[in-house]
């Protein structure tokens, strides 16, 4: 499946882009895009911790606007957003 | 009455006559225009802006939530609210976020508009890059969404 990963706050130091195109196998979770964008800082940033900590501490939000857990299942290709920690005001 | 909307500069400005004009009503005895300024310094640095961002449709979902929630949490059924966000760059002293809230009386007027910005930073998808006079950047760390509360 192909994942656009929309980015937002500190995730845009990620990329030039607004967003990231990754590939997941079928059936896979949000855990498992997670651990996907973790061995994309891997291989591009030289496991940087800082973006590590982003990653890991971020929520996602799926294409139809609602904040998912872990455990959701992403059945099609489609658009997600990562949600960093956040503080706006 | 709820007005909330993301005003995203420098298309577009956000203007403290707007709230007002929108809150106006002699239904009302007691109104209250708060709004958030970008402020020179942060933890011993000099800033001279802030770059917000937003994921816009979860901070609208988030604005018309906390509005509901009102009615709730602290009985206050008339009321007109108007919010605002801004997302790009805002310079020194520029204003980042208008809340504007009307009630009949004061103490329901106070206790709304704090209820609103408190939870506003507790939960609507909004980050900030501050700048500084050094040429530095870096994005101000926040609290991290609880995904639990949000299902």
């Amino acid at each position: 499946m192909k994942i656009k990963l929309e980015l937002f706050g500190a995730s845009k130091d990620l990329s030039d882009k607004d967003f990231l195109e990754l590939k997941l196998s079928s059936n896979s979770s949000i855990s498992d895009l997670r651990n996907e964008i973790i061995n994309y800082v891997d291989k591009n940033f030289k496991g940087n911790k800082d973006f590590k900590k982003i990653i890991e501490t971020s929520a996602f939000c799926s294409e139809n606007n609602n904040i998912v857990s872990d455990s959701y299942k992403i059945t099609k290709d489609q658009k997600i957003g990562i949600i960093p920690p956040i503080g706006g005001g | 009455m709820l007005h909330a909307k993301i005003i995203d500069l420098p298309k577009e400005k956000i203007n403290l006559e707007k709230a007002e004009s929108f809150i106006s009503s002699s239904k009302f005895g007691a109104s209250i225009v708060f709004y958030g300024t970008v402020r020179e310094d942060n933890e011993e640095k000099k800033v001279t802006g802030i770059t917000y961002d937003s994921h816009d449709e979860l901070v609208i979902k988030s604005f018309k939530e906390i509005y509901d929630e009102a009615d709730k949490k602290l009985n206050i059924k008339e009321k007109s609210v108007f919010i605002e966000h801004v997302k790009g760059y805002v310079g020194l002293g520029e204003i980042s976020i208008i809340i504007a809230v009307a009630c009949p009386h004061r103490s329901e007027a106070y206790d709304l508009s704090r209820y609103i910005i408190e939870e506003i930073k507790k939960r609507s998808p909004i980050w900030k890059k501050e700048h500084y006079i050094n040429k530095d950047s870096q994005w101000l760390k926040g609290n991290p969404i609880n995904v639990n509360e949000n299902n």
